[in-house]
């Protein structure tokens, strides 16, 4: 099946590492044109670096999505730089915490804000493209009771209201909105690597509830969300796709 | 050494040199310590502890024979010339503060009287009534107006002189020609009570030198005691006091560790008798991949320092130095004088070994102290004491002295890093028994287990002994 995905230009926040990276590495090898974030700008300069080995047109920069000033801008400098964009994924997240209320806030502007901020940025280009397809990377953390009350998976939460909604109120621009919730995801550098070191009990706790008895990977989410990006899943809008190796536990009517 | 994977092969003239079949330089490439940048290291301030490095002594690289751990001859010898030749840590100030106020402590065969006297000098007895050798008094500390043994009620005034020997008359020979209890050398330094079975030993200051220079500047003494445990161990006390000295073990049985600590860049200074090495606390070491989030472990010394995880937007890398600017600005205001410390004391731990068996983890807000015991008779098992002690801030009340706990190993949690260490310890002492294995071999991460061997051989067997 080709996905159509050539020629396509792709922004995705938060994708040196991880899913982020899976996903933008996945995409340009599927023949997209990526723009990419992330903090550091060493990590940005050996992402852009890797990509552009693919042969596509790689556009990175070195910004914290929480500004919100610098965010628009980089996102108005990729869009330039590609020429367009077509897909847009959300990546970045504050991740898990329950140090204090700070959390929420932080979750808020991280999860929430940098993602309604970037459909708005963005949506001149989306609808310009014709198939415009924002794909918002959830949690099945905000589906199922998972471990503690965390800010992180309320906001989670907020994000599939939003992505719902939006895909009704802008599907007659051609933009199609989807969400992917990953389950429990393992990779090197990531949260679940030092868990496993820190808290082994809640790692192998989570471990055994995959029905599969093992951890997904970023790769497995990438096809996930290249999929919905896609033109192939053109009749897909509003949908809350749950990739997570049968984590959660509950029924999808 | 012998290669353990040539043992089906024929052993025909076994050649010089490295074994056959195993690549040297496949093992090293395999085997390798990952590099690292160091961390940035505090300089000294004045009247602090030093932190100069201190030149590494040359002990080579022998193997640490293995008999010391297992053998009744050595902890024979280890008795005659080293625990009954040395100042050992018997107590805490603190648990005898008022006249007749008492420690009763045990070391190997012998217990022993740390009692404060009416001048407010300590003194220390045997524990033990001169009438027929009963114990006077149960480990633990306490108060006592005198000493009254409970077989005969012979009794002892608090400064061991004889008080009441019931129908002394009817001993043809009198009473014993001594004054009462035999005494020891008794001391306080750094807020404990030290004694030494060895009646013509030098002073304690000189024993512990360069100890209260390094240590002093904490003030052990605004410490107040938090836990109070003695764990019996399955293995031999050196055992012990190894598996403190080196932080090799970490990427071994720690795995939770290297996201709070820097298990390579250790600096080790060995000094006289004593050692110690300077652990940065509060960074990811090199072994581990940078996570994407703070590691809970290094959040609560963030939140330690008063400092909210959540609302810290700075690389991991610059937690360790935030954290120290952090307390030496609020350390003031809660009460904690940390002028005397330097920035690295404030996140690191200061790490020392005061010979033979006092195991010191030195903070700015606390002290974790393990004392290493041996058993009175078989060299394969210890005592293990905790003694936690915790910076109580000015204008705050002490809390409560805990009761102190005593338990086999296994019986209750002492906590999930020194449960670590207390599970591996049987498994050593029993592995050390194998007729396979010959002495340690230990690597320069482990100097400082090296040079606690070097100072006990030089008890046991003499300086430059064999």
């Amino acid at each position: 099946m080709d996905l159509g995905l050539r020629g396509k230009r792709a922004i995705v926040t938060g994708s040196t590492k991880g899913i982020g990276r899976a996903i933008v590495e996945l995409l340009a090898a599927e023949g997209c044109d990526i723009g990419l974030c992330a903090r550091s700008e060493d990590e940005v300069a050996d992402a852009v670096r890797d990509l552009k080995a693919r042969g596509v047109t790689v556009s990175g920069g070195a910004v914290n999505v929480r500004d919100a000033e610098a965010y628009k801008a980089w996102l108005d400098r990729t869009v330039e730089e590609l020429g367009g964009c077509d897909i847009f994924v959300p990546n970045v997240s504050a991740g898990g915490g329950m140090d204090s209320e700070k959390n929420w806030w932080k979750c808020f502007e991280v999860d929430v804000l940098h993602t309604v901020r970037g459909c708005e940025q963005l949506m001149p280009q989306l609808e310009k493209s014709g198939h415009g397809s924002i794909v918002i990377i959830g949690s099945t953390n905000a589906l199922e009771t998972f471990y503690a009350p965390m800010a992180y998976n309320a906001m989670k939460a907020a994000l599939l209201t939003y992505s719902k909604q939006l895909s009704q109120f802008i599907g007659r621009k051609n933009i199609r909105v989807n969400t992917v919730s990953p389950g429990p995801i393992y990779f090197e550098g990531g949260a679940w690597e030092m868990i496993k070191s820190t808290n082994q009990k809640m790692h192998d706790a989570t471990l055994k509830a995959m029905p599969n008895g093992r951890f997904g990977t970023p790769e497995e989410i990438a096809r996930a969300v290249a999929f919905l990006a896609s033109p192939a899943a053109s009749i897909i809008t509003g949908a809350n796709l749950v990739a997570d190796n049968g984590f959660t536990k509950r029924v999808q009517y | 050494m012998t290669d353990p994977n040539m043992t089906d092969k024929p052993m025909t003239d076994p050649p010089a040199g490295p074994p056959a079949g195993l690549d040297r330089e496949a093992l090293a490439a395999a085997s390798r310590a990952p590099a690292y940048r160091k961390v940035r290291r505090a300089e000294a301030i004045p009247g602090g502890t030093p932190t100069e490095k201190a030149p590494d002594p040359s002990l080579g690289g022998d193997p640490i024979a293995k008999e010391r751990y297992t053998s009744t001859d050595f902890m024979r010898l280890e008795w005659e010339r080293m625990w009954t030749k040395v100042w050992l840590l018997g107590g805490l100030e603190s648990d005898v503060t008022e006249p007749g106020d008492y420690i009763c402590t045990e070391i190997g065969r012998e217990s022993v009287l740390l009692v404060r006297q009416k001048d407010g000098a300590m003194r220390a007895f045997y524990n033990v009534c001169l009438h027929r050798g009963n114990r006077l008094r149960a480990e633990g500390a306490s108060s006592a107006a005198s000493f009254k043994c409970q077989y005969h009620h012979w009794e002892y005034e608090i400064d061991g002189s004889f008080k009441r020997i019931p129908d002394l008359d009817t001993f043809p020979q009198g009473a014993p020609p001594c004054r009462g209890l035999v005494e020891l050398p008794c001391d306080t330094w750094g807020g404990f009570v030290w004694f030494s079975l060895d009646k013509s030993v030098g002073p304690l200051r000189e024993f512990l030198e360069p100890m209260p220079l390094h240590l002093d500047p904490y003030n052990f003494t605004k410490m107040a005691l938090t836990r109070d445990i003695t764990v019996e161990w399955e293995c031999n006390w050196k055992a012990s006091v190894d598996a403190f000295n080196e932080s090799y073990h970490v990427q071994g049985i720690h795995p939770q560790l290297l996201y709070y600590l820097h298990d390579l860049d250790i600096q080790i200074d060995c000094y006289e008798r004593h050692n110690r090495y300077l652990i940065p606390f509060g960074v990811v070491s090199p072994r581990v991949r940078k996570p994407p989030s703070i590691p809970d472990p290094i959040k609560t010394i963030m939140k330690g320092a008063g400092m909210d995880p959540a609302d810290y937007d700075e690389p991991i890398e610059n937690i360790r130095r935030d954290v120290q600017k952090q307390k030496r600005k609020v350390g003031p205001s809660q009460g904690k004088d940390y002028s005397r410390l330097n920035d690295d004391q404030l996140t690191d731990d200061y790490h020392y070994l005061i010979f033979p068996n006092v195991t010191l983890n030195a903070h700015a807000d606390d002290l974790m102290l393990f004392r290493q015991r041996p058993h009175p008779t078989d060299p394969n098992r210890m005592f293990y004491d905790i003694w936690t002690l915790e910076l109580v801030p000015d204008g705050q009340e002490r809390p409560p002295r805990p009761r102190h706990q005593r338990f086999a190993y296994g019986d209750k949690s002492i906590g999930l890093v020194l449960d670590q260490d207390a599970q591996n310890l049987p498994g050593v002492q029993a592995g050390m028994q194998s007729k396979a294995f010959e002495g340690l071999w230990v690597g320069s991460q482990e100097l400082r287990i090296r040079h606690f061997h070097k100072v006990l051989d030089d008890y046991v067997q003499g300086p430059g002994g064999a």
